[in-house]
């Protein structure tokens, strides 16, 4: 498992006085528990949800949320075009061979990340608010000051799927 | 699909030998889902070859069984037993033990501990303040009893018949889990026990067992060992207590040393002229 | 039997639909809460309703604590279906009147023992 893992060692030297912001990181192994139950309860047994290499190509569908309160971060799923469009047809309960919607596509991986989003949003402190989710094209760039802390490179049905959690605001 | 046949009855026979669980045919997909990452993991090419390393490698087989039977208990399962046993045969209980306000309870084959966890918390709500509880969980896998003894369970094992108000009662959040509370682990004791092999000395308290829940694990033995399984645990059972079987298990086997009786859906099983051995009578108590 | 599915999500919508018309029920469909209760107070009265909380225009939490105030209605029965999965959360939208309460991610057999333990299922059908 190829894991780019920044756990904010220094998250207790940094309490963030002024905003009351704690800056903390979800631990890899929950991201990975929590976006692998996502995968088996709405993709399907049948194909799991494995670790891969990372890839450059998984960034051309990003879903996205945020998360603001006790914990401030963002989570995003990513998708090649053709795993995105699997996904959607999987969770949809489409045809295989169908060819979705950009719309059917943006609902199910809109979904797909307020599911992971919303239970990474649970293991942080709380209480928080989590965004509606947003679906683009491309990848997210983050801002100057955010930190990824839990990067997960997997791979489904061959195709790659990465999971990124970052944390709002500066070391 | 490459998963063997051969890989396949291997891995389903292992697992309802080690577990009770019944993988049939036509759930090939399944266990391939469940034992890839684990093969890759161990540096494998493909299932067929994990499988194999089985034979030999304990520590992987213990891993493979686990990755198998995850999320498929559920709490209060089938929900009638639990139902009888607090409806039907706790006040009868109550009253019978009143001189020791102590009810005992075996869970054997516990698995990863639903069942005498779902006892306890039904325990908590419906005993009358002062009574004692002697709460046993028995497995062969001491991968399950450690599960039991952590009492930590996933977001997906959680929504398997839990109520909710129970939830908030008696879990709290760990991490991505949620752990039993302490107060209902400490009054589960554990055991590594196999069903099939003659039963330790002291397994049972003073006078047997009130309650055994033996769910769903007698109908892999063959008749033989069921049998025998049952005549040993007839002499752990108290001469007024109650075994309880799964609600799909056919007590047809069970020969004139039980008598069986029906409570709305469910059956439960009588010991007939319990044996002297497992029960002391109240003169030699204390002595 | 009806059943009524209130979420912002389209997929979790499709897939809840799935679930309950897979059981014998009949299902209709709101996008929030003020849209749910739109449907029950034009006489379209469900028998459960399975409720997001996170919504825009009124959350799940506020259609709970509106239903559980009107006795015409209290016969309904209330369960969440929430990635909200924090233990005062779910002491919250109990205490508001929801009877029983489902974590994102479920799986079809969780939802069907959740209406199995509140009575309108059994066997894997309509009571």
């Amino acid at each position: 498992m190829t894991a780019d893992i920044e756990m904010g060692a220094e998250m207790g030297a940094e309490m963030g006085a002024e905003t009351g912001a704690h800056p903390a990181a979800p631990e890899t192994a929950d991201v990975l528990a929590v976006t692998e139950e996502v995968w088996r309860s709405f993709l399907g047994e049948s194909e799991p949800l494995l670790p891969g290499p990372p890839s450059d190509r998984a960034h051309a569908v990003t879903g996205a949320v945020t998360v603001t309160g006790g914990w401030d971060g963002a989570v995003t799923v990513t998708f090649t075009p053709e795993g995105a469009a699997a996904a959607a047809c999987a969770m949809l309960g489409l045809d295989p061979t169908d060819v979705p919607s950009p719309g059917d596509v943006a609902d199910a991986v809109g979904e797909l990340v307020n599911m992971v989003g919303g239970n990474v949003k649970s293991l942080m402190p709380g209480p928080s608010t989590l965004s509606l989710p947003v679906v683009a094209g491309g990848r997210v760039t983050p801002a100057s000051e955010d930190r990824e802390v839990v990067r997960l490179d997997l791979t489904w049905t061959g195709h790659p799927v990465t999971i990124s959690v970052h944390t709002k605001g500066s070391r | 699909m490459t998963i063997s046949t051969q890989s396949f009855a291997y891995v389903a026979d292992l697992v309802r030998r080690e577990t009770s669980m019944l993988y049939d045919p036509g759930k090939e997909y399944l266990v391939e889902a469940r034992l890839l990452p684990l093969a890759r993991e161990a540096g494998h090419g493909d299932v067929d070859a994990y499988i194999a390393s089985l034979r030999t490698d304990v520590v992987q087989r213990r891993r493979a069984i686990d990755a198998l039977t995850i999320n498929e208990t559920s709490w209060f399962r089938d929900n009638a037993p639990y139902q009888v046993f607090t409806d039907e045969l706790l006040p009868p209980i109550l009253s019978a033990r009143a001189h020791t306000r102590r009810i005992s309870v075996w869970s054997a084959a516990c698995s990863s501990g639903q069942e005498i966890y779902s006892i306890a918390m039904l325990l908590h709500e419906h005993l009358p303040p002062g009574w004692t509880t002697d709460l046993l969980a028995t497995d062969v896998s001491t991968a399950m009893l450690d599960r039991v003894e952590k009492g930590r369970y996933s977001q997906v094992e959680m929504n398997r018949g839990m109520p909710a108000p129970r939830l908030v009662r008696w879990f709290s959040r760990v991490g991505a889990e949620w752990e039993v509370s302490a107060d209902l682990r400490a009054q589960v004791r554990t055991r590594h026990l196999n069903l099939a092999a003659p039963f330790p000395f002291g397994l049972a308290p003073t006078g047997g067992f009130d309650v055994i829940f033996l769910r769903n694990v007698l109908i892999y033995f063959d008749l033989e060992t069921k049998r025998d399984i049952l005549r040993r645990v007839r002499d752990l059972v108290a001469p007024d207590g109650v075994l309880i079987l799964g609600s799909s298990e056919s007590s047809l086997d069970l020969d004139q040393q039980w008598t069986r009786e029906a409570i709305g859906r469910v059956q439960v099983h009588r010991p007939v002229g319990a044996r002297a051995t497992a029960y002391t009578p109240p003169a030699l108590q204390g002595a | 039997m009806l059943a009524l599915i209130i979420d912002d999500s389209r997929a979790m919508r499709m897939i809840l639909r799935r679930i309950v018309t897979g059981l014998g029920f009949e299902a209709i469909e709101a996008g929030h809460g003020r849209e749910a209760l739109d449907h029950l107070e034009r006489g379209r009265v469900p028998d459960v309703c399975l409720i997001d909380w996170n919504m825009p225009v009124m959350d799940g939490y506020a259609f709970v604590t509106e239903v559980r105030s009107r006795p015409e209605w209290r016969h309904i029965t209330l369960m969440m279906v929430t990635t909200e999965s924090e233990h005062g959360q779910i002491v919250k939208a109990l205490a508001a009147g929801a009877h029983e309460y489902v974590i994102k991610p479920f799986t079809p057999e969780a939802i069907t023992e959740k209406l199995e333990l509140l009575g309108l299922v059994r066997d894997g059908a309509l009571v």
